[in-house]
């Protein structure tokens, strides 16, 4: 026994070399990309800003013009006086319904799927065509069936959803055969095969289903928005400014979807890495 | 609950076919509680077959396994099973992965945390529990799934070829580690290998199968005291029968006037 604990000590690092190694390795590895996309992002706003002022028209606003624009709508809100954030709440709050939903349906209805292959490759033809319908065709049904944020989460769930189902579904084949076999061997029940294997293992795909059904939800939203039926949200809100001409209330709405998205797929992103450091350093 | 030494463990006694391909010809032996009985045969010979079988994954197409007198079944037994391939989960520590067995077979926690402990320091991964297999070397990631074998209160580990893809200074070590295991926690294993030295190094019994159709063609039991030498010379006698008994097997049919 002494032997053998000698031995792995020869064979491998001390125990504690590679954590101090990652947690260097892992400081510069944010802390420079950061500085490098805040540099990035001021120079793309001064180019912007140049290019505004040499062309000087009203429909092409500068940078500053949008701070003006954002300032007064974050503060005193639209004509109506529903402020930004009121904006942004209304539209987040219907994609989180409409995403929460997809999520709940598309992983359950992924794993039947994947796990068995009969039942996907006998309903192909009626699952799949209704993948390639955008949620936008959708949206004539959905005013006349639902309205206010049914309509709106029932659009979304449906941008959501196949991107999650997928994932999944494609996910379960990437589960080893020896994972099981050591589970069946220790004489595993189907449950325990399922939550301790299948799940681990397609946990990464169903968190990149999940980056992708955002951000499809996202794009449906502002479109089921600008079609009406709403006095709220930011696609509502781009719209009623874009029917006024004014341009720089319609870009912060823009603006406003981006950083929105941005920061929920970074959250995403962050939750990936942190929950699944062993599969990036594996395939990275 | 354990019966006497002498006792049989598990009886095997079995034909196999794929379709029209017969793969195992009336295969049958006997190993006792505790015992270390190694099989060996050509590459192709139906070996990890006869482990699919032996695990009772495989159920074969005449006669049968029994383990204490039932037949093999994972569900009803305790089985362990040690992969030539790796098999730990990319998930899991080295620790709960070690922990796999138990965790399945629902062990109190108190008593994982024991067994578990204790395990890790006798394959000498002390140090390493909470590294991941990617972070550790081959030969380290073996003994994670031999710990995992003996974890639990196995009846039978079967063991394919676990050392085979391990560099040969790696190999020799874990094999005596992997006696220096089965000292400390007796169990009854079967443990397939192409490797003829091996075979005679760890084996109080060493199987010889016949090429396809397979059955047994020699059952040698090695009575050399323990610890062995490899270079020694009652060793390298037990060495060379072996494989004159392995090189008949190739030339089957003109060999069987002369036995």
């Amino acid at each position: 026994m002494h032997d053998a604990s000698l031995l792995s000590q020869i064979e491998a690092a001390p125990p504690d070399a590679a954590p101090v190694r990652n947690a260097i390795a892992r400081k510069s590895e944010w802390a420079r990309p950061i500085g490098y996309n805040l540099l990035s992002l001021g120079a793309a706003l001064l180019a912007w800003q140049l290019l505004a002022t040499m062309v000087g028209s009203p429909f092409f606003p500068g940078p500053a013009r949008i701070v003006v624009a954002f300032d007064a709508l974050a503060r005193n809100g639209d004509t109506l006086g529903n402020s930004l954030w009121a904006h942004s709440w209304a539209s987040l709050h219907r994609v989180l319904v409409g995403f929460g939903v997809a999520l709940v349906l598309g992983v359950p209805f992924g794993l039947f799927m994947g796990l068995n292959n009969r039942a996907y490759v006998s309903t192909r033809a009626v699952v799949e065509p209704f993948r390639f319908i955008p949620p936008i065709a959708w949206i004539p049904l959905a005013i006349i069936f639902f309205s206010g944020l049914p309509r709106f989460a029932f659009l979304i769930f449906l941008g959501a959803f196949f991107p999650i189902y997928t994932a999944t579904q494609v996910g379960v084949a990437r589960v080893e055969p020896i994972h099981r076999k050591v589970f069946l061997i220790h004489g595993a029940s189907k449950w325990q095969i399922l939550s301790r294997v299948v799940i681990p293992t397609i946990l990464p795909d169903i968190l990149g289903g999940m980056r992708v059904g955002m951000g499809a939800a996202w794009l449906t939203i502002v479109a089921a928005e600008l079609t009406g039926g709403t006095s709220i949200g930011l696609g509502r809100m781009m719209v009623d400014y874009s029917e006024l001409l004014k341009i720089p209330e319609v870009i912060v709405g823009m603006l406003m979807i981006g950083a929105i998205g941005f920061v929920l797929n970074e959250g995403l992103l962050l939750t990936e890495k942190r929950l699944f450091r062993w599969r990036w350093q594996v395939s990275l | 609950m354990k019966a006497a030494s002498s006792d049989v463990k598990v009886r095997v006694k079995e034909s196999h076919r794929y379709g029209d391909l017969l793969v195992h010809d009336g295969i049958e032996f006997d190993v006792r509680e505790n015992e270390f009985v190694c099989v060996v045969g050509q590459s192709g010979c139906g070996k990890s077959t006869l482990l699919d079988i032996l695990s009772g994954m495989l159920k074969p197409t005449e006669g049968h396994v029994l383990i204490d007198g039932v037949p093999a079944d994972p569900k009803k037994q305790d089985i362990s099973f040690v992969f030539q391939e790796p098999s730990n989960l990319p998930w899991l520590t080295v620790w709960d992965n070690v922990a796999t067995g138990l965790r399945i077979k629902k062990y109190p926690k108190t008593e994982i945390t024991r067994i578990v402990d204790e395990l890790v320091g006798v394959v000498g991964l002390r140090g390493f529990e909470k590294y991941y297999p990617h972070q550790i070397s081959g030969g380290m990631k073996q003994r994670v799934a031999i710990a995992r074998a003996f974890a639990t209160d196995a009846d039978v580990i079967l063991m394919d070829e676990p050392f085979v893809s391990l560099d040969q200074h790696t190999r020799e070590t874990m094999q005596q580690e992997i006696l220096d295991i089965w000292r400390l926690r007796k169990r009854t294993i079967i443990f397939v290998t192409h490797n003829l030295e091996e075979a005679v190094f760890l084996g109080d019994r060493v199987i010889v199968l016949s090429n396809k159709p397979a059955r047994v063609q020699e059952d040698m039991r090695i009575d050399l005291p323990r610890p062995r030498d490899m270079l020694g010379r009652d060793f390298n006698d037990f060495r060379i029968k072996c494989a004159e008994v392995l090189n008949g097997t190739r030339q089957r049919i003109p060999q069987t006037a002369s036995v």
